[in-house]
């Protein structure tokens, strides 16, 4: 798709053909982000498809999706570029044979074709006709120093390297920064980002979602499935289910072959849902204290079971 | 939220002359408004929230308002503030219906439940009848093996409140070794040493270049140590008396094992007692920081004794590698809004708030009273200290944080 001829609507109609259901808001600073060439930093609970809409995004603009996972103690080797010692070593040992100049090696062995391309390097590169959507996947695992070099990468998009020179984006790819607000992002870095909070979908919006993502399923347990998600997030659990978990849970019982949710197919299927323990014996609590209606849904709508 | 319509209201029409025609000059009153109720943006966001305006139809209530959303606001704590400005600001308000696109929008919480400040005699009962309730039921709650300190059965459940100075030795070594813990800790990232356990390849490689890539000089990394801060904030009013004793012992003992730490007492005020309790000898330093402290044993105001911190202390003092370690029972006699605002800025600053809290171990304790209710939101770790096991559990936290 053309970044020129984008809107706010086509940007919906695209992520929910590629069965991403998305409220417009999120479309819109979607469409912003691409149109602005501003990165987007989407940040909500685990497990509401913060990661999926780059990924989905990147599908839509027919492009490469380069994705840079932080994690603890990622630096610049491994985000940016390394090279590659092992050639170079073997490059050496094979020109001691002949008699060539001790500068000529060096400058061959510091060539592009020595490099090893880390992610940020290549989306910057970007050598196809479209840039890439370049996905920096939980940047509040990373450590603060990984920050502030990232600060630099996404206000100028172009890296120094010492032996090779400067590297410039011929487009700016399209970046998408998700955090799980473990901890509080630099303001620095937000100020060059577009925000977003996702949050947990609504009801509806949630059975939208299993909807389109399986046809097949009974509209009676979708509806339970959904009703039941947004109750148990009410409550007070380590870690409350996110969409991904309702979609696992929903493709289980499926496989399952169950038309409706009773107490004791819960049971069964709770590991779909919760992976603690102190949540699954929480959840037992609430459960055996009838704190959990399992047809609230049906008894609000009045829904005939199908 | 404490920031009322009224003063919403008062901020946009202090600003009104700045509007005009267009939407730029509105957009720039508009951020002026929002910065003038607390939330942080450079000129760089208005200048792209402006520019972002001509990407859509502004006719559009709600793509207008996820605009600037998106370019203004960079929280989900500042979501709510910023729906209700919008709402006053762009006064135009259509039905509410028009408005389900952002419906996901969290609202504002509930309002607090209202608790009785009891008085101070109440004070005193409550604390003894938690402090009675728990020698009882402390048999069940978990049990963490210490092994340096045998002798320790009886003294790690008992409560601190009545502890006698002898035996403070064994709370030392509790402290020593959770010190211990913390100061080794090792970052991930690693730097060029000269006696590392790694080989490094980057510059290995380069250093080979000068022998003609003949691998003669081995460049060696090692795992950097991480300096790890600690700030210690303590409670030293009324209803903390019957703890702190073991405050000081705490603090005292955390201090002198532990490079980087700097102590604060608050009652109704805040005093920087690090330098009285930088000494080899206890008796010496309870002395000392009894003559003086003001307002030992008195109200509390934590709102205005962090606010203080904020001001003078914290911009030297708490870094991203900051823990903040707040001591305190929550009850505050200060104003609640104050305290949530302080609490929040300081958050923002530190690495890890954690806050110690003897009352919570009691089962029947929930942090009810206004002032633990508006810090909490803020806190990474809700703790308690009463005895021995729970520093130890604390000194698991401690290092799992630095880690």
């Amino acid at each position: 798709m053309n970044p020129k001829n984008l809107t706010i609507e086509k940007v919906q109609e695209a992520l929910r053909k590629e069965k991403y259901i998305c409220d417009r808001s999120l479309a819109t600073v979607v469409y912003l982000s691409i149109s602005m060439g501003k990165p987007l930093l989407l940040e909500g609970e685990a497990g509401v498809g913060k990661t999926e809409v780059a990924k989905v995004l990147a599908e839509i603009m027919e492009t490469k999706l380069i994705r840079l996972q932080c994690y603890e103690g990622l630096d610049a080797n491994t985000a940016l570029y390394e090279w590659n010692y092992p050639k170079q070593m073997l490059r050496i040992k094979l020109e001691e044979v002949g008699r060539r100049d001790r500068g000529a090696v060096e400058t061959e062995i510091f060539s592009e074709e020595y490099l090893v391309k880390r992610p940020l390097l290549e989306a910057i590169q970007g050598n196809g006709a479209t840039p890439p959507v370049l996905l920096i996947d939980e940047i509040d695992r990373a450590d603060v120093e990984f920050e502030a070099f990232l600060l630099e990468v996404l206000s100028d998009f172009q890296i120094t390297i010492p032996e090779l020179g400067t590297i410039r984006a011929k487009a700016r790819p399209y970046v998408f920064l998700t955090s799980n607000r473990t901890r509080e992002i630099h303001d620095a870095l937000k100020r060059r980002c577009l925000y977003h909070w996702i949050d947990y979908p609504t009801f509806e919006k949630e059975r939208e979602i299993l909807a389109t993502k399986f046809p097949e399923i009974r509209e009676r347990l979708a509806g339970q499935i959904c009703s039941f998600m947004q109750q148990v997030r009410q409550m007070n659990f380590y870690k409350r289910p996110g969409v991904a978990e309702t979609l696992d849970w929903a493709s289980a019982l499926i496989m399952l072959n169950r038309d409706e949710l009773d107490e004791k197919t819960v049971q069964e299927t709770v590991g779909c849902i919760f992976k603690y323990r102190e949540d699954l014996h929480h959840l037992e609590e609430e459960i055996a204290g009838k704190r959990i209606d399992l047809d609230a849904e049906a008894k609000a709508s009045g829904a005939q079971p199908d | 939220m404490e920031i009322s319509d009224e003063l919403i209201l008062e901020n946009v029409n202090r600003f009104a002359a700045l509007r005009g025609q267009g939407t730029a000059p509105n957009v720039l009153a508009f951020s002026r408004v929002l910065k003038e109720l607390g939330i942080k943006i450079g000129l760089s966001q208005t200048l792209d929230a402006s520019r972002a305006l001509e990407y859509v139809d502004v006719g559009r209530r709600a793509d207008f308002q996820a605009v600037l959303r998106s370019n203004l606001v960079s929280n989900k704590e500042e979501l709510a503030l910023f729906e209700r400005a919008f709402d006053l600001f762009w006064r135009a308000r259509p039905p509410q219906e028009s408005f389900t696109e952002t419906s996901d929008i969290p609202s504002l919480p509930p309002e607090e439940p209202q608790i009785e400040q009891g008085s101070g005699e109440n004070l005193q009962d409550l604390l003894e009848s938690f402090s009675a309730g728990e020698s009882g039921k402390d048999g069940d709650a978990e049990q963490i093996p210490i092994p340096t300190y045998s002798p320790s059965e009886s003294l790690s459940k008992k409560d601190f409140s009545d502890l006698g100075i002898e035996e403070s030795r064994a709370i030392r070594r509790a402290i020593l070794m959770i010190a211990t813990k913390i100061a080794t800790q090792v970052s991930r990232r690693k730097k060029r040493a000269t006696k590392g356990e790694e080989v490094d390849p980057r510059s290995t490689m380069r250093k080979s270049i000068k022998y003609g890539g003949e691998i003669i000089e081995l460049a060696r990394r090692k795992r950097r140590i991480k300096k790890t801060r600690v700030v210690l904030l303590c409670d030293v009013s009324g209803s903390m008396d019957c703890y702190s004793r073991f405050l000081i012992q705490f603090m005292y003992g955390l201090q002198n094992e532990l490079w980087g730490v700097e102590t604060f007492v608050f009652s109704t005020s805040l005093s920087r007692i690090t330098h009285l309790i930088r000494s080899k000898e206890i008796a010496g330093a309870l002395e000392r920081i009894s003559h003086s402290v003001v307002g030992w044993s008195g109200g509390t105001n934590i709102g205005r004794s962090l606010a203080t911190f904020n001001r003078d202390f914290a911009p030297s003092l708490v870094t991203h590698r900051t823990v903040v370690v707040v001591i305190s029972d929550g009850w505050d006699r200060g104003d609640v809004s104050v305290l949530e605002r302080e609490m929040q800025a300081l958050k923002r600053r530190c690495y890890k708030m954690v806050w110690l809290n003897p009352l919570l171990a009691s089962d029947n304790y929930e942090p009810l009273c206004k002032g633990m209710q508006a810090a909490l939101p803020y806190i990474d770790h809700f703790l308690s200290v009463h005895n021995l096991n729970s520093l130890v559990t604390l000194g698991r936290t401690l290092q799992k944080m630095v880690a």
